[in-house]
């Protein structure tokens, strides 16, 4: 079967703490549970998450949804945002079966990205490996004015800001990552097509800025 | 008692047993009452010291994450709470009530959960637990656990019918086993589970004649592309178009010396037959493919739309019985295969190359003006004459998906083996054509078989058996 793998990229660091990292968890919690109640979701997304503070880690490494549970994550430490592209970029080799003639492989993955800071490494590195990658669509969203939307506008066109970091935009934020990855599923299963871009995504609720 | 531990107990005050007072100091420890005394402050301290750490130790388990593997409705669930490996060997006693309105049981002596899952949520079980050296007779402890029950899968697609009302309605489902020379033909096409979930038409079509006095057989199977908004008409005029093509080109053809070829390239006595056979399936069977595309573009230029919402593949075959054997030619555009299995079903010819998206850069439909100019065209052409035959079959990529997986596997017998089998029962729902049957009952029993479930694969459904 191929699956339509998404990563979720997490910032976890120190600024996060308190109301914006709870509201994270239950935004991811809330967006697992719904799409476990979509027929085409619950058969092909696998979901990732990776979270990035001083360093980067893969929390859940690529499950469906029907296993998935919901890690603890903590807010500290700094922003290696690079770190966090360096490794998606590794877990995407590992994680993601190409397709060749003896195997139908999974669908590109989708790539989530949040982050409400400016990246405190040497990002470069990462963004290159990063973008070399073949990805459905990547969707950055700068969480409060903090982030720096330059930076994300460097990894991916899509880039959506939140003008502010408190649980009620965030989960606004999630609701719509939740609906893009139904139709996504609905999408690739349907008619075997990808998505490729935002003008195919559900429109983005007003708390969400497009940043062009 | 230790003289020493006395001697520490006021050191901690600041009070020092200075050498002078030492004999005292003894007296003073020989003294029964003193003694009661300390005695009483030690068995104090350790019973402050055992309520500390039972408190700290029922603070650890509630604080201690345990997670248990998630459910899903409607399969066996077993999961185990680890004593040993929980680090609970002073757990005493656990239960957890009201697991039966999951349909779960809770065995406290293995600590196992099992059963079969009833109802979907995301739940927090009560487990409630004593712990050694707690009070036997107080309120058991109790600690949350997190528990997922997914729903089946199955439960969440719904089954909305299309609207008859619409203008180019069509069945969701069809079915036909019906003669078709000296052979049968058993057909079914299925709207998929996709299309149901949101009351969408089927795409799929088929269709099928056979032609006297000619003695010629039709099949075509077409496969309309999800995006295109009218191609569910578009695979039906493709598939109606072949046979009502044939049925005219076969009133009017010369039949007769079409079949003096074959005999003289099956006898061996004719010359450049090969050639000549080339060329008869190139210009019959092109002809009929870009009669269709027209046909095509006209409905599209009557309707005003685009003949890309017509988008639909196409591959269709003319078959005929001779002394010496069986002619089958091919014809096909799009992802659909058309498979040819030998007498014994030893061997199977795949007798039309598929157009496959990642590697050829994207399917092809018949309603595409550029697939009449390419040189790939002559590519399309599929020509086999046999002594006699198992089976013919016509596919869409609804049943190749999940059954093939892959297009290299259409060309391999021993998958085509698993097929066969899967047809004649050997599948997880135990549903049987069986192949070889034409009973009245062989229609239904294929649409039966076509609801087999596969993750993912949720296309519309149509295969087309002559047997």
């Amino acid at each position: 079967m191929r699956r339509l793998p998404v990563y979720l990229l997490l910032d976890t660091s120190g600024s996060m703490s308190g109301e914006p990292i709870e509201a994270v968890k239950n935004g991811v919690q809330i967006m697992i549970s719904s799409l476990r109640q979509n027929p085409q979701a619950i058969e092909t997304a696998f979901i990732s998450i990776i979270t990035f503070d001083s360093s980067a880690r893969q929390a859940i490494p690529l499950t469906d949804l029907a296993s998935f549970q919901m890690p603890d994550i903590r807010a500290t430490g700094t922003t290696a945002l690079g770190e966090a592209l360096q490794l998606v970029s590794q877990c995407i080799d590992r994680e993601v079966a190409k397709t060749t003639t003896e195997q139908k492989g999974d669908w590109k993955p989708l790539v989530f990205i949040m982050t409400d800071g400016v990246p405190t490494d040497s990002w470069q590195n990462g963004l290159t490996a990063f973008k070399q990658r073949k990805t459905a669509y990547t969707v950055a969203c700068a969480a409060g004015h903090a982030a720096d939307t330059a930076v994300l506008k460097q990894i991916t066109e899509n880039v959506v800001s939140l003008d502010t970091a408190d649980s009620a935009t965030i989960s606004r934020f999630f609701a719509w990552v939740t609906a893009s990855i139904g139709v996504t599923s609905t999408r690739v299963e349907d008619s075997g097509k990808e998505v490729t871009g935002l003008h195919e995504l559900p429109p983005p609720p007003a708390e969400l800025n497009i940043v062009v | 008692m230790g003289k020493k531990y006395i001697r520490e107990l006021f050191a901690a005050k600041q009070i020092t047993i200075a050498s002078s007072k030492e004999q005292l100091f003894d007296a003073f420890l020989n003294d029964t009452a003193n003694q009661q005394i300390a005695q009483q402050i030690l068995e104090n301290q350790q019973r402050l010291m055992d309520i500390w750490q039972y408190k700290n130790r029922l603070a650890d388990i509630q604080q201690q994450p345990v997670t248990i593997p998630n459910a899903t409705v409607g399969k066996p669930y077993q999961a185990t709470l680890d004593f040993r490996q929980l680090n609970w060997s002073d757990v005493t006693w656990t239960a957890i009530e009201g697991l039966e309105e999951f349909g779960l049981q809770y065995d406290a002596a293995t600590g196992a959960i099992e059963g079969t899952p009833v109802k979907p949520g995301d739940y927090r079980l009560r487990l409630q637990f004593r712990l050694a050296g707690g009070d036997a007779e107080a309120a058991a402890h109790e600690k949350l656990l997190p528990l997922v029950i997914n729903p089946n899968p199955r439960s969440l697609w719904k089954n909305i019918p299309s609207d008859t009302a619409d203008p180019f309605w069509k069945a969701d489902e069809v079915a036909e086993c019906a003669p078709l020379g000296d052979r049968w033909v058993t057909v079914a096409s299925k709207r998929g589970r996709s299309h149901a979930n949101v009351g969408s038409f089927r795409d799929d079509d088929y269709a099928f004649r056979h032609l006297e006095p000619s003695g010629w057989s039709v099949l075509a199977v077409s496969d309309g592309a999800g995006s295109a908004k009218l191609s569910r008409e578009g695979s039906r005029l493709a598939c109606a178009g072949i046979t009502d093509y044939f049925e005219q080109y076969f009133n009017t053809a010369p039949t007769a010396d079409i079949d003096k070829l074959f005999e003289e390239h099956a006898s061996g006595t004719g010359m450049d037959t090969q050639k000549k056979i080339n060329h008869l399936v190139y210009d019959t069977l092109g002809k009929a493919a870009f009669a269709v595309h027209k046909k095509l573009e006209d409905f599209a230029t009557a309707q005003q739309v685009s003949i890309k919402d017509l988008h639909s593949t196409l591959i269709f075959v003319l078959l005929k019985k001779y002394a010496f054997g069986y002619v089958i030619m091919s014809f096909g555009v799009g992802d659909c295969p058309i498979g040819l299995l030998n007498k014994d079903c030893s061997a199977i010819t795949l007798m039309n190359r598929l157009d496959v998206g990642e590697f050829g850069g994207g399917t092809r439909f018949i309603t595409m003006p550029e697939i009449f100019t390419s040189d790939k065209f002559p590519t399309r052409f599929g020509f086999k004459l046999v002594p006699d035959f198992a089976y013919l079959m016509l596919m869409t990529d609804g049943i190749y998906d999940p059954k093939f997986v892959v297009e290299a596997n259409l060309e391999k017998i021993d998958i085509w083996k698993t097929f066969l089998d899967d047809l004649n029962g050997n599948n997880p729902e135990n549903t049987a054509l069986p192949l070889g049957d034409h009973s009245p009952e062989s229609a239904g029993r294929l649409a039966a078989w076509m609801d087999f479930w596969s993750p993912g694969n949720h296309d519309d459904r149509t295969l087309m058996i002559i047997s």
